[in-house]
């Protein structure tokens, strides 16, 4: 995977999207993620142009894999696999966030883009609507 | 220009961290509820990202007897002030 | 998690279903309940129609949730193309509600992503 190819070359200039979903949760362990990637979902299935930010634990969400729980319960990264189909192709990670953790963008499943603090502060005042799960 | 409310302790910081990621030179942050723990002189380090921008709900701060032990570098609002910082800025984003 | 409604008897076995026709276990599934449910609503399964049916089974397996209508069109187009990739063909097929039609012949839970 590299970063450059899919993910857009939006940081410098961020755009506006309709809808910026922020997630701070990792999976399994609490229903936040999934939470707020079905809401991400209903809006991108309405035409809305969303995207995504992953920041704190929420970048465990990412990471490559992951599966269903020991008793069977449903994992997100299948959820996540989905986000292309409905056109949510605009992913971004903390950069620190990622560090702490002791991850690259190597370890994630999904193409994305990694913010420092100052792109992470542009990218969410440049949005009209912003949603915390 | 936005408003941030919080309403973590200080033991949560990871939240801390990802709200300071997010803030804008412009922003500015009221605790609330159990945020306002982070009030208190010894959580300064929590609330060093943020500038001084920093209220903290005194209804909140009241209730959990913390009125007369905050950190000179926050301010206290009451309810009305809390209205008039949402009519200040534009928009506001919950941390919870 | 859902409740059934009532049954429908495919090749001598009853098939629970749940108050808005789709299956309450999706491993009763076989080619035969889609054709009886299809003819229940009056509808007949044409080659068409089960090419989307196969993809519909396709998406579950792969994602764990059956397609809004959105991805259900870019799902179709990425396998047969433009032409069959569209909201129109494919309410042409599946009048109402292309998703939801689709996902319940299907053998898939209801679209969750889709009001």
């Amino acid at each position: 995977m590299t970063d450059d190819e899919t993910a857009p070359a939006a940081d410098t200039q961020p755009i506006s999207l309709d809808l910026l979903v922020i997630l701070r949760h990792p999976p399994h362990g609490s229903s936040w993620l999934r939470e707020g990637v079905d809401v991400a979902l209903v809006a991108a299935a309405f035409g809305q142009a969303v995207g995504l930010l992953f920041q704190g634990d929420g970048v465990f969400a990412l990471v490559e894999g992951q599966g269903a729980g020991p008793l069977g319960q449903k994992g997100t990264h299948a959820q996540l696999a989905m986000l292309e189909m409905y056109d949510i192709e605009r992913l971004w990670v903390s950069a620190s966030a990622l560090r702490a953790r002791g991850l690259t963008l190597a370890d994630l499943a999904l193409p994305a883009l990694a913010l420092e603090a100052d792109e992470i502060d542009h990218l969410v005042h440049a949005q009209p609507r912003t949603l915390l799960f | 220009m936005m408003l941030h409310l919080l309403n973590r302790s200080p033991q949560f910081d990871g939240i801390y961290w990802d709200l300071s990621e997010a803030f804008g030179a412009e922003d500015h942050l009221l605790l609330i509820e159990d945020a306002c723990y982070a009030a208190l002189p010894a959580a300064a380090a929590s609330l060093a990202a943020f500038g001084g921008r920093v209220s903290v709900l005194s209804e909140d701060a009241a209730s959990r007897g913390l009125l007369d032990r905050l950190s000179d570098g926050v301010t206290v609002v009451d309810m009305a002030g809390f209205v008039a910082l949402t009519a200040t800025f534009p928009r506001s984003l919950s941390w919870f | 998690m859902t409740t059934m409604a009532r049954t429908i008897t495919v090749e001598g076995l009853e098939i629970g279903l749940d108050p808005e026709g789709y299956l309450v276990s999706l491993a009763d599934w076989t080619p035969a309940v889609a054709e009886a449910l299809a003819s229940e609503e009056g509808r007949e399964l044409s080659a068409a129609h089960w090419e989307v049916l196969t993809l519909l089974r396709d998406f579950y397996q792969r994602y764990e949730a059956a397609p809004a209508m959105r991805p259900l069109v870019k799902v179709v187009r990425q396998a047969l193309g433009e032409e069959k990739g569209s909201s129109i063909y494919l309410m042409r097929l599946f009048p109402e509600s292309p998703a939801k039609v689709g996902a319940r012949l299907a053998g898939l839970p209801k679209p969750t992503n889709c009001l």
